[in-house]
């Protein structure tokens, strides 16, 4: 399957309900240097509702957007927790602000995609981490570094071509984070000429580590009532 | 695709005769149409990746591979000379030097890939963009990010086992845009998707950038 079509499906057509939309509004209205490159960018992630429509996504498909959904609200919670506390100062402030919105927007359009079969958001717990400049950059490194291999993890995983198409367009986007915050934490942005993916049960290994996640939202599946007779 | 031919794409400047336009425009379109040769710029680069890309296959993997490695000697070259002729300190010379090496990496691993099938490096000429740190800047953050957006493009055109390797390579692109654009005091990540470019997109861009020799 090519990959024109996607870039020539318009906004309007993929994001009816104007979830992807609305995130990147509140991105690009906050932060003044994002323009109109955005719907290019929205209608791309709008495409990864598009085999849904179509028809269903592979339920493999599902697992993987499932566990990319996972580590993106772990990922959005994080940044929206730091600029809501707004204990990160200075130059630094801009950072959780433009990469809340950019993960809010990821996690919007997974959403959208699995529809119901989304996996719900945790709680979380970030241990302070979101109002100390020093841990607030450490995890965040951590962060990046995790979901670029996460996501590469899953490419070769993927069976539709529309969702591959989006999700390594998501995949650089997380190393082009993982770059910057390495920067500003003062490590080397790029360490290695090939970057290694992980697979799923490593990255959740880490992500269990963390204890970051402390609760699990109750399933909302209904129970059928007893029979009572 | 015939409609992702665009005249202007080619040869943005129209330096050339009119009816030298034309045939050039249409040795394009017989060109897609075979899946063969692209003109770009007055080079010939034979057989680049159709726009309308079939199913992946191995030969489809060694022309997509072969696009990429003409990008990946572009850039080798491109840091080799500029960190030893923009004048570099500091922050960019570290810069030019670490991804120098790790382009030449990415050529080294994509040549060994392709084997025999491997097209011959180019040669180049980068022009101002090499000879002083404000236009050196300005060149790595377009080579970076069209890098990113040039393999984000080929990734549903590939087997599943080229797939694997372009995706080692293409977050370190994505590491390299993101640290030039820090460096730079531009936005790291100023979109939330790498839009993916077709090979044709990807050929217009390297035309436009005016580093490829003719001769």
């Amino acid at each position: 399957m090519p990959i024109e079509p996607i870039s020539d499906l318009t906004l309007d057509q993929l994001d009816r309900d104007g979830a992807i939309r609305e995130a990147l509004d509140g991105v690009s209205s906050r932060a003044g240097f994002l323009g109109k490159a955005f719907v290019g960018s929205a209608a791309l992630l709008g495409a990864l509702a598009a085999p849904r429509r179509a028809g269903a996504a592979s339920p493999s498909d599902n697992a993987i957007l499932n566990f990319a959904l996972t580590l993106e609200y772990l990922q959005a919670a994080f940044y929206t927790e730091t600029q809501r506390l707004g204990a990160i100062g200075a130059e630094l402030a801009r950072v959780p602000r433009q990469l809340g919105g950019v993960e809010r927007a990821h996690v919007a359009a997974l959403q959208d995609v699995l529809g119901r079969a989304a996996v719900k958001r945790p709680r979380f717990d970030f241990k302070g981490t979101t109002e100390d400049q020093v841990e607030f950059l450490r995890t965040a490194v951590a962060f990046e570094d995790l979901g670029a291999a996460a996501y590469k993890g899953q490419a070769t995983r993927v069976d539709s071509p529309a969702l591959l198409a989006a999700a390594v367009a998501i995949h650089s986007v997380e190393a082009r984070h993982a770059a910057w915050m390495r920067y500003l934490a003062g490590f080397t942005p790029a360490g290695r000429a090939f970057d290694e993916g992980k697979p799923e049960f490593e990255v959740r290994r880490i992500v269990a580590s963390t204890r970051f996640i402390v609760a699990r939202p109750r399933t909302t599946r209904r129970r059928r009532p007893r029979f009572t007779g | 695709m015939a409609n992702d031919l665009r005249i202007d794409v080619f040869d943005p400047a129209a330096r050339c005769e009119p009816e030298l336009y034309e045939s050039r425009a249409n040795v394009l379109k017989r060109a897609f149409a075979a899946g063969g040769a692209i003109v770009a710029g007055g080079v010939l680069v034979a057989g680049l990746p159709r726009s309308a890309a079939s199913a992946p296959s191995p030969a489809q993997d060694a022309e997509i591979l072969n696009l990429v490695l003409l990008l990946e000697h572009m850039e080798a070259d491109f840091f080799a000379e500029a960190s030893v002729r923009a004048k570099l300190t500091g922050e960019l010379l570290e810069f030019a030097e670490i991804v120098r090496g790790q382009e030449r990496a990415h050529v080294a691993f994509l040549r060994d890939a392709l084997g025999r099938k491997a097209r011959k490096r180019p040669s180049f000429d980068f022009g101002e963009a090499t000879q002083n740190p404000t236009a050196f800047s300005a060149a790595a953050v377009a080579l970076q990010d069209l890098m990113v957006t040039a393999y984000n493009g080929q990734a549903a055109n590939l087997t599943k086992g080229a797939l694997e390797a372009a995706a080692k390579i293409v977050s370190v692109e994505a590491r390299h845009a993101g640290w030039i654009r820090a460096i730079t005091e531009k936005n790291p990540a100023p979109e939330p998707t790498d839009s993916p470019r077709t090979a044709a997109q990807v050929t217009a861009a390297v035309n436009k950038t005016r580093f490829l020799k003719s001769d």
